[in-house]
């Protein structure tokens, strides 16, 4: 029996249709475009740093996004998350949300669940998400350092004209220079206690806050430094420093 | 930027053809941070003041010397007595079973006022015109050789040691607080402005204890 050519193309084009459809089917399937979507509701103080579509992350993986921002009228930031059906196991009623600003890459929305086991968070639930954006303060604290510092340089520069007298005597400047180095280093030594403290905080919230420890190995560092610096001018004004230890 | 100016003014003091008289890093962090540690500890910052000192204790224990180890507790002991607060000696005590020091136990006991067994050649120079005094209970001359005492700090601890163990007054109190207040130091301030509002209230002086009270409560706000 032959097809006629009309019945061969309607059949071609049928069956190309379908696959078409299947294809898409397939895709948005796998898109999760069927899936059941749960939405949560966050709060938090401030609004700064949330953007939609940011994404939530658990142990480092994707598993869902802020849908919306809102302001409820006592100024609080209602933050929607969408969780697909597949990844919603993760958000528990222990979960913690942390918005992690990193100094570099996207910021995002840190899940922490200690206890899988715990029930599952109710929709009408709604937990705050803490901020760990410390680090930029962190930075910000070292930044009146880094102007000391180019005061510093400064008068350093000047000093290239003086005479040694100038320079060396009790009211001269490398005294003050010193005071100055001493005063840097003991604010950077108050900023170590601050950066431990986040630590601490950080830690109990969510861990991999690896930018902290970075930052706090640089400030170590300076730190060290600094005191070198110190020591050493120490060691010029006074050639031979009376460094016994005595009692009192 | 941070780091090139530090490298700059590192290069500016090689620059100044620094020879540096070899000090021990060990023992230049000890005197350092003792010597913070002084200073937070009178200025009333204590948290800081335990980190320092235990830096300083750290420090000196990397060295092996039980002797210094034991000067740094007595450092501590002399502020405790120097703020009229007590002080448990038992490190003191351990150190010197083991490596007993003479100098270390005279500044021992006379911190902790046995002033009939220090040996007051053993005792730093300062305190050693104190001695017979304190044996006397000679508060008049005592008040004299302590005004002299031109470290601060020393004054303030002779003057914590015969507020502690003898009979004293208003005027060695008051050498204290005045000490204290041109050093700026809160914590044997405010320590010798409580014992002198009690000195009145004990003689029966109400009105002065309750100004006195009335002062510290004023600095305290």
């Amino acid at each position: 029996m032959s097809l006629s050519r009309e019945y061969k193309v309607g059949l071609f084009i049928i069956c190309t249709a379908v696959i078409i459809l299947l294809a898409l089917l397939y895709l948005a399937k796998s898109k999760g475009f069927f899936a059941t979507v749960h939405t949560f509701t966050l709060s938090s103080r401030t609004g700064e740093g949330f953007t939609e579509g940011m994404p939530v992350v658990f142990s480092g993986f994707n598993i869902g996004k802020v849908q919306t921002l809102e302001l409820n009228d006592k100024g609080i930031v209602l933050i929607k998350i969408k969780i697909p059906d597949k990844h919603v196991k993760w958000i528990r009623a222990d979960s913690a949300f942390v918005l992690y600003r990193p100094i570099i890459g996207v910021a995002r929305i840190d899940v922490t669940t200690d206890n899988l086991d715990s029930p599952p968070l109710p929709e009408n639930k709604i937990p705050e998400v803490a901020i760990v954006n410390d680090i930029n303060d962190a930075i910000g604290k070292i930044q009146p350092l880094l102007e000391t510092l180019e005061r510093l340089s400064r008068k350093i520069d000047s000093m290239a004209s003086k005479t040694d007298e100038q320079v060396f005597s009790k009211e001269g400047t490398l005294p003050q220079i010193n005071k100055i180095l001493k005063d840097v280093a003991g604010k950077l030594e108050k900023l170590n206690a601050t950066v431990d403290n986040l630590n601490k905080i950080s830690k109990e919230t969510s861990e991999g806050m690896r930018d902290l420890g970075a930052l706090r190995a640089d400030i170590d560092d300076t730190v060290k430094t600094l005191d070198g610096v110190s020591r050493q001018i120490d060691a010029i004004l006074s050639k031979k420093k009376d460094s016994e230890i005595k009692v009192p | 930027m941070r780091k090139s100016l530090l490298t700059g003014l590192l290069i500016f003091i090689c620059a100044c053809g620094a020879t540096t008289s070899q000090i021990p890093e060990w023992k230049d962090t000890a005197s350092r941070q003792l010597e913070s540690y002084k200073k937070s500890f009178l200025t009333g910052k204590e948290s800081a003041a335990d980190t320092h000192f235990n830096r300083a204790k750290n420090a000196i224990a990397s060295s092996n010397n039980l002797n210094l180890l034991a000067k740094a507790y007595l450092t501590r002991y002399a502020l405790h007595t120097a703020v009229l607060e007590d002080f448990s000696a038992s490190e003191f005590i351990r150190i010197n079973k083991l490596q007993p020091v003479p100098a270390n136990f005279a500044y021992y006991n006379f911190l902790k006022g046995n002033f009939s067994t220090v040996e007051e050649n053993l005792l730093p120079s300062q305190y050693s015109s104190l001695i017979k005094p304190a044996r006397n209970k000679n508060l008049i001359k005592a008040l004299q050789e302590i005004s002299y005492i031109d470290d601060p700090l020393s004054r303030l601890i002779a003057c914590g040691i015969w507020v502690k163990y003898l009979p004293y007054n208003e005027n060695i109190l008051q050498l204290a607080i005045n000490t204290s207040a041109d050093n700026g130091w809160r914590r044997p301030l405010w320590a010798y402005l409580t014992q002198l509002q009690k000195y009145y209230l004990d003689r029966g002086e109400t009105a002065k204890s309750e100004n006195a009270k009335e002062w510290l409560e004023l600095l305290k706000k």
